[in-house]
């Protein structure tokens, strides 16, 4: 593989892991987050200062970066949980602001310079780069797309999957709302945050515009594109949207332009996504595999 | 009387200045099927709200199973026993038949940190949930999204959930309503034999005739307030029932063809 192949897969299997996140809870709890890549940039922050000021190995500052970045998760999450619907909407992009601010207006963060000289992760004494940095993150991928699949068949999922159906109803067989919400706030910001620490000893340098808005809206477009909710949804959506302007390069210029129209495209015509039940993609692919649109 | 299994007492809720509940108290005994009757708009959801812990009483008292349970939220009277329907039906819409039902068998399970991490689609819990899909009548359609489901099915399909986590009392909000005539004598079967496993059953409902046959007492609520209260054959001669009651659903007939 080349270089600039590799670069574009580990990109894409940075970003399905950090979707898993979002589709944990958007997809499965049903709460919308229009913020995402505020958790994104705070798990890749958080590793960045923990390697270059405090001197610790990835290894040693993972676990520090996932509990990092779910505590701000459910810190932030708290007040934004007791809202709904589009108040929720409107908070998560707030979230997504302020820690973008925090990011580039405070000097501890690196102001607008970011934080750069984020060294290479060891492996067994290895520096991992190029292709063996891309098998480590698909490693993560598996980690995270694992703990999906079982959250999604243990009681913990189904709650979750209760409360975006209908909250009252939930409630009213025992689920406590704001207990599974967070839970998977947690669990979403959390992956998020693993996310975020390997961008940040990939890319090595990283500034406060990695995480603004627009990458939220990418991220969520992802998800959509995919299929809220499905298990592959995630891969899917970042397979696509990270080959896609690569491949139709004047694109490029207009990328956030092209993630929002196929965000409204979708929920307009095709809100259950690629992967979803009755989608357009499984109808085709019935035709053209037997049994293909299972 | 045996000690209720539930009390309320000078039940109180306000909407600003509408008093949707106005002073109610009424006691269930064990294993007894209370009716609640009124006409449109005399409270009767709200009071199931209220002691399902859905709202909040503005005053008053609620005792379910020896415990205050007023101001406590909806997830926590569930754990206790009480399980109950909506009026306006409320499936998990996307969710099958069956994993209706077994997502309320977790509550033995959503309360404590432990036990949410273990698989929910297993033998023992499938089965215990086509025992209820069977006792319901809509094993058949087990595998079907709620979602498309005609609303008789659906107002089964809250029963089944509320059977599953009413394992003491059991709220019915006109179950009855939009339902064909052999459903409701199914039905009318059901909640007798619900009645026989020792359950209490609490149900509002429109249909005088099914109210009068099934019911053990009845309370008549109006603009928030109880005004009788009593056996069925008592409450079919209260003058101020039938005025009510009678008088305006024999208007509003009219009214509405
Ligand atoms: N959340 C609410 N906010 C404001 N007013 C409410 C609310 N819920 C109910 N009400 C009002 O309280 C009154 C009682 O409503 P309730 O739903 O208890 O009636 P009901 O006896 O169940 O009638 P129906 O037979 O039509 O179901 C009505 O006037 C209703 O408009
Ligand atoms: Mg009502």
């Amino acid at each position: 593989m080349s270089g600039y192949l590799i670069t574009i897969a580990t990109i894409i299997v940075i970003n399905a892991i950090v979707v898993c996140g979002l589709n944990v809870i958007v997809g499965y709890a049903g709460q919308i987050s229009l913020g995402h890549a505020a958790f994104f940039g705070i798990g890749a922050y958080s590793a960045a200062l923990l390697a270059t000021k405090a001197g610790l190995s990835f290894w040693a500052a993972l676990p520090l970066v996932v509990t990092i970045s779910s505590v701000v998760g459910l810190l932030l999450g708290l007040p934004s949980l007791r809202v709904k619907d589009d108040f929720l909407a409107i908070t998560t992009i707030g979230i997504n602001f302020i820690v973008e601010a925090v990011f580039l207006y405070i000097p501890f963060f690196g102001g607008a310079l970011g934080i750069g000289g984020i060294p290479r992760i060891c492996l067994f004494g290895l520096r991992l780069k190029g292709f063996s940095f891309f098998l480590l993150c698909l490693a993560f991928l598996v980690l995270v797309m694992t703990a999906c699949w079982w959250f999604t068949r243990c009681w913990a999922g189904l709650a979750c999957f209760a409360l975006r159906e209908d909250e009252e109803a939930a409630a009213s067989v025992g689920i406590s709302p704001v207990r599974f919400k967070l839970l998977a706030f947690v669990a979403g910001t959390a992956m998020a945050g693993l996310g975020g620490a390997l961008y940040a000893h990939y890319m090595r340098f990283i500034s406060a515009s990695d995480f603004s808005f627009p990458v939220s809206i990418t991220l969520l477009s992802m998800l959509v594109l995919g299929g809220m909710g499905k298990l592959w949804a995630p891969l899917l959506g970042a397979v696509i949207l990270g080959a896609l302007p690569e491949i139709f390069r004047p694109l490029v210029e207009y990328r956030i332009l092209f993630y929002t129209a196929i965000l409204l495209l979708m929920i307009r015509f095709q809100p259950s996504g690629l992967l979803g039940d009755e989608s357009l993609a499984r109808k085709v692919l019935a035709k053209v595999v037997p049994g293909g649109g299972r | 009387m045996s000690e209720p299994i539930l009390r309320v007492e000078n039940l109180h809720k306000h909407f600003g200045g509408l008093k949707a509940v106005n002073g109610v108290s009424f006691q269930v005994a064990p294993g007894e099927i209370l009716g609640i009757l009124g006409p449109n708009g005399a409270g009767k959801t709200v009071c199931f709200n209220m002691i399902s812990g859905v709202y909040k009483p503005t005053a008053g008292k609620i005792v379910f199973d020896g415990q205050r349970t007023d101001g406590l939220p909806p997830h926590r009277l569930a754990a206790l026993g009480l399980g109950r329907t909506f009026q306006i039906v409320k499936p998990f819409a996307s969710l099958t038949v069956l994993e209706n039902v077994l997502v309320a068998r977790g509550i033995a399970n959503y309360g404590r940190f432990g036990r949410i991490w273990g698989p929910w689609r297993s033998k023992d819990q499938v089965r215990a949930a086509m025992e209820v899909l069977d006792k319901v009548g809509l094993a058949d359609l087990a595998g079907r999204k709620a979602g498309l489901l005609p609303l008789g099915n659906l107002r089964r399909l809250e029963i089944a959930r509320a059977l599953v986590v009413g394992r003491k009392l059991i709220l019915l909000d006109e179950s009855f309503s939009g339902l064909r005539h052999a459903e409701i004598t199914r039905l009318e079967d059901l909640i007798r034999a619900i009645r026989q496993m020792g359950i209490t059953v609490l149900l509002i409902e429109h249909n005088l005739r099914v109210s009068m046959k099934l019911c053990d007492r009845i309370v008549v609520l109006e603009h928030g307030r109880k005004i009788a209260e009593g056996k069925p054959e008592q409450i079919q001669s209260d003058l101020r029932v039938i005025e009510a009651y009678l008088g305006r659903k024999r208007r509003n007939n009219a009214a509405g063809g």
